[in-house]
């Protein structure tokens, strides 16, 4: 083992961001505004319709709730491994993951579109009568599902979510910071026993979130396997986004000598274990056990997104999310080199942008459930489009990046950037990969 | 920076080793600061010339088993499969769950030797040699049923796609296909990657050895091993291609055994999440049998310095962890029957839990999903009684999910005028039965002829191999963070 280098700094230049930053923050904070305020013009001004809109902002929402779901998760692992080698790179996760406490604020637009009964266009359930004029037989099934998909429960079940979700991602970095202050193993034993409910609170509460916000979509479709693809999703963005802040730390002059290329090496990892192969797996199981039954109820989710323009999405979203960064990032030295970790990091973020595209944006035609009228559909859809380069998902996707991305700024600045009386500090800092 | 006590012949040696100060790494060889004695404690075993009588004992029941065996399939062979309790609809019973029921056991060998070595957990260090062979004799085992189920065993070798001049092929789109391709390459990569892992053991036993049969034995499975560091070096390399390798493969084996069921129509068998459930549940019944066997085997072997309580409590976290996946997967299934609205599986779900087979469903879920949420509690998880008894309870749940799944949903399908009942025959249970007695066959022997635990692995992890070990008073005064925070 080689000793880390004597030049590692605790002192309060290296691991706090005091002033800085605050041009970062106003320039996200007006970037977010902007972008948001001329997203809402869109169907304001008539431009677009309202509930494309709706959709494409719970795409947004969905996405960008997913960064700091990822990164609760990776906090409460470390946790629950009592890993040794994370703990400087555990403060970013740990402040991404406190953004649940406001994230929820996102949610309130489509909480009041389904309690006043106008979101019938999203979430079909929410408006029986609509459901039986437009599609009978899929409106028959559904209404087998009504003990669950009904509109106080969907609102209980969310505010659940919420609470759980806040409970947790300010739970963590509160016990961290005390732990920071006094330096006692009291809050680091606190953490740990905390980490197990809340790897169990936390894989229920996603589950069924996943089920409720983005299966429902299409409520005439199931499958077992969706909350744990909804987890792929969180672990893709949550990773690479942990990757980001701290690269951006590091290129500002902030952790330096406390972050090493051993540790970008293990979260390269991390989101070549979780975002490329767990993900390509759980989707490749997925789609080819329903495939290969080719049971009605079940294809005809995945015949929407291969009809028209679809499915190239889905091709680019196989290559993209999987086959090229896996190529990409199999060796260790594109792990270890921070302009190549920092283009990996970036396009996954954006791919795992994209998944949630895949999975919200398209509208089953009802027509579609049946292979014995695939050919015909297909014909009559030949020009649908995914609709990618639509202003409106952009401007959403920056609007509410930059908007995290000024909260996250604002918490970063009023906190250590590390847990410098960690008792696996040590550990952490002489860490190697072998 | 750790406070282990390693001193030699301490007074009273340290047993427990499962405290967990944050911050401290506790040790993971207990009462030995010699690497020496770690030699001659795992190797004493294979040199003795008397076994303990307990090994004898184990022996000749095993060797009674696996006779039971033998004399099932022969009958089986000269008399026909309808020796079997099988009828149409439940065609396949007994056989398939014992195949799927030994695969599983065979997965914690590859995640202990792979997926624990990426994830740099160092304790695996005691356990893997045990569990990798455990491995491999399970996937024998299971290897053996689908191989008599085809009825007629002389052709067995149709399975393969081998070219014959009759142009015959298996059936590429078959899952049962992918099966052979799957478990075949899982016993090829499983059975490399633990010889290799065994070659630098092999060479000290041999250059241990007194007898001349000994040294040739050993001597030739040791393959020329002088440990040079060119060898070494080489080794390593191997070991890390061969961990790599062995990864997707904790994946894929029992995603493709799941897509036997999965890819039907059968309601039961046809739901998303079989791949990752049925892998989760392969692990949770592989550490089980672990845990079964790593019990008795350091009481008799004298292991416990080696395999010591913080492996086993750290075994049991794992089943714990699994134990809810498992859970989490039958709720899944469960919440999703009824969601579905699809009649059929309202129906398959409801036959489970109330129907004709609701005792085996009822012990599945206890066994499975209930008995593991004891290892919450330490005191549970570092008795060892407790954790055998446990373990044989998974063991048993684990054998009953597969039965549920494969028989309850055959035996209840679409049509209600085909549904049957399946009654096992004595067959059935004596080849069930007696294939414990092959597993425990092959286990004894590997117990008695090969170092049990892998010798040089468990060295690298005693804090004497840290080449700056001893150095430890002189640099902690400038390397403890609370110190620099005071500069």
């Amino acid at each position: 083992m080689i000793h880390a280098p004597a030049t590692i700094s605790l002192d309060a230049r290296n691991i706090e961001l005091g002033a800085t930053g605050q041009l970062a923050r106003r320039v996200c904070f007006v970037v977010a505004f902007v972008c948001l305020l001329a997203a809402i013009l869109l169907p304001v001004t008539g431009v677009m319709k309202w509930p494309l809109f709706w959709r494409c902002w719970l795409q947004n929402w969905i996405f960008v709730l997913q960064i700091p779901l990822g990164a609760l998760f990776f906090v409460f692992i470390q946790h629950l491994t009592k890993a040794g080698w994370s703990t400087v790179i555990r403060r970013p996760a740990e402040v991404l993951a406190s953004n649940l406490n406001w994230l929820w604020i996102g949610f309130i637009p489509i909480a009041v579109l389904v309690l006043t009964g106008s979101a019938g266009k999203l979430l079909p359930w929410s408006d029986m009568a609509m459901l039986f004029e437009e599609a009978p037989a899929e409106a028959h099934l559904v209404e087998g599902k009504l003990a669950y998909l009904n509109v106080p429960f969907f609102m209980i079940r969310a505010v659940c979510y919420f609470a759980i979700w806040a409970f947790l991602g300010t739970w963590f970095l509160r016990a961290s910071i005390r732990q920071g202050r006094d330096g006692g193993l009291a809050s680091t034993r606190a953490m740990q026993k905390m980490a197990p409910p809340a790897a169990i609170l936390f894989g229920l509460s996603i589950t069924f979130a996943a089920f409720d916000w983005i299966m429902s979509l299409s409520p005439g479709w199931f499958s077992t396997m969706f909350g744990v693809y909804f987890f792929c999703g969180t672990a893709t963005c949550g990773f690479s986004t942990i990757i980001i802040v701290c690269l951006l730390l590091q290129r500002n002059g902030y952790l330096v000598n406390l972050i090493s290329r051993e540790h970008y090496q293990d979260m390269g990892k991390f989101l070549f274990a979780f975002g490329m192969i767990f993900w390509a797996y759980i989707g490749f199981s997925q789609y080819m056990l329903i495939w290969y039954a080719n049971i009605p109820e079940e294809t005809g989710w995945f015949l929407a997104r291969q009809l028209g323009d679809w499915g190239w999405l889905s091709i680019w979203l196989l290559f993209g999310h999987f086959c090229i960064p896996f190529v990409f990032l199999i060796s260790k030295h594109p792990k270890r080199d921070w302009k190549t970790l920092m283009l990996a990091a970036g396009w996954m973020l954006f791919f795992g942008w994209l998944d949630v595209y895949w999975l919200v944006m398209p509208t089953i035609p009802h027509d579609l459930a049946s292979f014995a009228t695939y050919d015909a559909a297909a014909e009559a859809y030949a020009s649908e489009k995914a609709g990618l380069l639509r202003p409106v998902n952009w401007l959403l996707m920056v609007g509410m990046l930059s908007l995290f991305a000024a909260v996250t700024i604002g918490r970063l600045r009023s906190h250590p950037l590390l847990c410098r009386k960690d008792p696996w500090l040590n550990n952490s800092l002489h860490f190697e990969n072998y | 920076m750790t406070s282990i006590n390693l001193e030699p012949g301490v007074n009273r040696p340290i047993t427990d080793n499962t405290d967990d100060q944050p911050g401290v790494r506790q040790p993971l060889v207990l009462n030995m600061d010699r690497f020496n004695q770690v030699t001659q404690q795992v190797c004493q075993v294979a040199e003795a010339r008397r076994t303990p009588m307990a090994w004898y004992v184990c022996f000749a029941a095993a060797l009674g088993l696996m006779g039971l065996l033998g004399f099932c399939v022969l009958y089986l062979i000269v008399t026909g499969v309808g020796v079997w309790g099988l009828n149409n609809p439940v065609m396949w019973a007994y056989d398939i769950t014992n195949f799927v029921f030994w695969v599983g056991i065979g997965h914690a060998g590859t995640l202990i030797s792979a997926i624990l070595f990426l994830f740099r957990q160092k304790w695996r260090t005691g356990i893997n040699r045990f569990a990798e062979a455990m491995t491999i004799f399970a996937v024998i085992c299971a290897g053996l049923f689908p191989g008599i189920h085809v009825g007629r065993v002389w052709v067995v070798y149709w399975l393969f796609p081998l070219p014959n001049q009759m142009e015959m092929w298996p059936q590429f789109r078959s899952p049962l296909l992918w099966d052979v391709f799957a478990v075949g390459t899982y016993f090829t990569v499983s059975l490399l990657f633990w010889f290799t892992g065994l070659v630098p053991d092999l060479a000290t036993i041999r250059d241990r050895a007194k007898g001349k049969i000994q040294q040739v034995v050993y001597g030739a499975f040791a393959l020329g091993w002088r440990g040079s560091n060119r060898h070494w070096h080489r080794y390593e390399r191997a070991y890390l291609l061969l961990a790599a390798l062995s990864t997707p493969l904790v994946l894929s084996v029992h995603s493709v055994v799941s897509f036997d069921f999965a890819t039907s129509q059968l309601p039961g068998w046809h739901t998303t999440i079989f791949p990752p459930y049925f892998v989760a549940g392969a692990v949770f019944s592989g550490f089980a049998m672990v845990v079964t066997l790593a019990v008795p085997a350091r009481e008799i072997f004298g292991l416990k310095n080696l395999i010591t309580l913080r492996h086993l409590d750290n075994m049991n976290k794992v089943i714990l962890v699994t134990g809810c996946m498992v859970g989490y997967a039958y709720a899944m299934e469960f919440f999703i029957a009824w969601y579905s609205g699809a009649i059929y599986e309202k129906f398959a779900f409801l036959n489970r839990a109330f129907g004709q087979y609701w005792w085996a469903y009822f012990l599945m879920v206890s066994c499975n999903v209930i008995t593991p949420q004891l290892f919450w509690f330490k005191a549970l998880r570092t008795s060892i009684p407790m954790m055998f008894i446990l373990s044989l309870f998974v063991n048993v749940g684990m054998w009953f999910e597969r039965f549920v799944i494969i028989v309850s949903s055959l035996a209840n399908d679409f049509l209600p005028s085909s549904w049957d009942v399946f009654t096992p025959t004595w067959v059935d249970i004596g080849t069930f039965f007696g294939s414990f007695g092959l597993f425990m066959v092959l286990f004894l022997l590997f117990c008695r002829f090969v170092p049990m635990v892998a010798i040089a692995e468990v060295k690298a992890v005693m804090p004497q191999a840290d080449p700056h070990f001893g150095e430890d008073q002189h640099d902690e005064a400038h390397e403890s963070p609370a110190a620099e925070v005071r500069s």
